[in-house]
């Protein structure tokens, strides 16, 4: 009985709270840093203003960062480093990308 | 120039067609390039004026990029689009797509640089720095208020003016265009004139002459001799009393009485008689007893005369006319030559013949018309070609 309640508790825990890509693999990294992962959003945005723009140069970023091409001032990359590249395949990188977008575009924020 | 005074009656429906064509053309061309030469003059006003909004505009975008640059600071804590009283605003991304818009429309012409439309003007921006992903920014102001109004009047104004212009012109042109055809009738009319005063005493002296003889007492052929010169001399006389109806008809004073129609065309078909004789032509004629019409004598006899001769002139050797008085209307058949049918129309104008190879002026049947119109009297032509014409008088 006590075995079931577990199983059953380790499963919804699975299937909640960290279940894509985003959750599993950049929130956890990014959660601890001093600058959090929104600013990085509103940059992107500032700098690439559309979704695919936006997307695109996060992508070629993540698999390929180097610090002349960070959207971060001088001060900063010199801080945190230049990080690794990404060890997500194409797709799944997508899917992370996409909640990404999801959780900080403006389309439907604004009022 | 008596005839000139009244274009009703000296221009034919057939010029007055091509004058109404000639004018309508000419209304047409002057609106058409009033039109455009407005339609430049519009454009420059409203270059102007969006000139003289743009920098005001400007600011205004200014601003509101300030703001959205605080609120883009700002993000998460802060989500309302800075909204301004003295504009609407929208902003959209690279891609077009509209990120917030408080417009009162939602097609706007990014391409452009300033606009006016439905009464407001659009200036369109573009963001160095894109705050909250915007590339574009679009302010919407109303236009200046009387500004469209303070433009049609001044368009409205200028365009009265320079139409009206244009019309004095034109009036002018069509004299120019009309001159040489008023000249035309013109000298006909007194051509006319003139030869019908030194026609009169001689015909008159030759026809009373005659009279005076006993036909009875001369030989066969003298008589026949005599009656062919009669029948000339009428013709003659016909032809005179025509065209001083034609020259002097404005003049002539209608006096009307009540006459008996029957015996007024008994009076003309015998007057013709030796006509009908001269060509063998086949008369039958059924005339009703007590129709009266309240008419001018001359006149009426005039119409009679002017038909039948036409009846007589146009028909064939040994044809037929057939007369019918009716309590209604007066018939005239004949078996003549007939006319086209698309040129029954124009029967009835001065100068048209049909034959040439028949003598004449051409103007019988516009006398006809002219004392028809007076009476209101109706007229009918019905005609088949090669077989012959139908007239009928009704009232
Ligand atoms: C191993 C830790 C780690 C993981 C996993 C990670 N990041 Fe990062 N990320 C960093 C660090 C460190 C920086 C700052 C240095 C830099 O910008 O290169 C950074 C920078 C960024 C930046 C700014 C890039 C720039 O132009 O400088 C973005 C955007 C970003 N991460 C997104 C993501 C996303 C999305 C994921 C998940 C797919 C992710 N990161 C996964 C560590 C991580």
């Amino acid at each position: 009985m006590v075995k079931k309640v577990l199983i059953f508790t380790l499963v919804i825990s699975c299937l909640g709270a960290k279940t894509g890509v985003y959750e599993k693999n950049c929130i956890p990294c990014h959660e601890d840093m001093a600058v959090k992962i929104d600013k990085f959003f509103y940059r992107y945005l500032l700098k690439y203003s559309s979704e695919m723009e936006v997307k695109n140069a996060m992508t070629k970023y993540l698999k390929n960062p180097k610090a002349e091409n960070s959207i971060l001032v001088d001060g900063l990359i010199n801080r945190f480093g230049v990080k690794k590249k990404t060890t997500l395949r194409d797709t799944e990188l997508q899917e992370a990308l996409d909640t990404y977008w999801d959780q900080y575009q403006v389309f439907d924020k604004l009022k | 120039m008596l005839v000139l005074k009244n274009w009703d009656i000296n221009l034919r429906s057939r010029e007055k067609k091509t004058l109404r064509s000639f004018l309508f053309l000419y209304a047409f061309l002057t609106l058409l390039i009033l039109a455009f030469v407005a339609f430049l003059y519009y454009g420059l006003e409203r270059d102007l004026m969006l000139q003289n909004q743009r920098e005001t505009l400007s600011n205004l975008t200014n601003e509101q990029i300030a703001r959205l640059k605080s609120l883009h600071v700002n993000l998460g804590k802060e989500q309302t689009y800075p909204r301004d009283e003295r504009f609407n605003s929208a902003i959209y991304d690279s891609s077009l797509k509209q990120i917030f818009s408080t417009l009162g429309t939602h097609k706007v012409n990014l391409y452009e640089d300033i606009y006016l439309k439905a009464d407001r003007i659009y200036f369109i921006k573009e963001l160095e720095s894109y705050y909250l992903g915007a590339r574009y920014i679009v302010l919407e102001v109303p236009a200046p208020p009387t500004w469209s109004e303070k433009v049609f009047r001044k368009l409205l104004g200028y365009g009265a003016l320079i139409f009206s212009i244009l019309v004095v012109i034109g009036y002018f042109l069509l004299g120019l265009l009309l001159r040489p055809m008023k000249e035309t009738i013109a000298l006909l009319d007194r051509f006319i004139k003139d030869t019908t005063h030194e026609l009169n005493t001689p015909v008159n002296a030759i026809l009373s002459n005659i009279e005076m003889m006993d036909l009875h007492t001369l030989d066969e052929t003298v008589s026949k001799k005599i009656k062919r010169i009669t029948i000339a001399s009428k013709t003659i006389s016909n032809l005179y009393d025509d065209l001083t109806y034609l020259v002097l008809s404005h003049k002539i004073l209608s006096q009307d009485e009540t006459i008996d129609l029957k015996v007024l065309l008994e009076e003309r078909l015998e007057y013709f008689s030796l006509l009908f004789e001269s060509k063998k032509i086949q008369l039958s004629y059924s005339l009703e007893e007590g129709i009266y019409l309240t008419i001018d004598r001359k006149k009426m006899t005039k119409l009679i005369d002017n038909i039948l001769s036409n009846a007589i002139k146009y028909n064939k050797m040994g044809g037929m006319i057939e007369v019918v008085l009716s309590p209604q209307s007066i018939t005239i058949k004949d078996s003549g030559r007939g006319i086209d049918k698309n040129q029954i129309d124009q029967a009835f104008e001065r100068y048209t013949r049909f034959d040439r190879s028949v003598g004449g002026f051409g103007i019988g049947l516009s006398i006809v018309a002219s004392i028809a119109k007076e009476y209101a009297l109706h007229v009918k032509l019905d005609s088949v070609l090669h077989e012959g014409t139908t007239v009928r008088i009704s009232w």
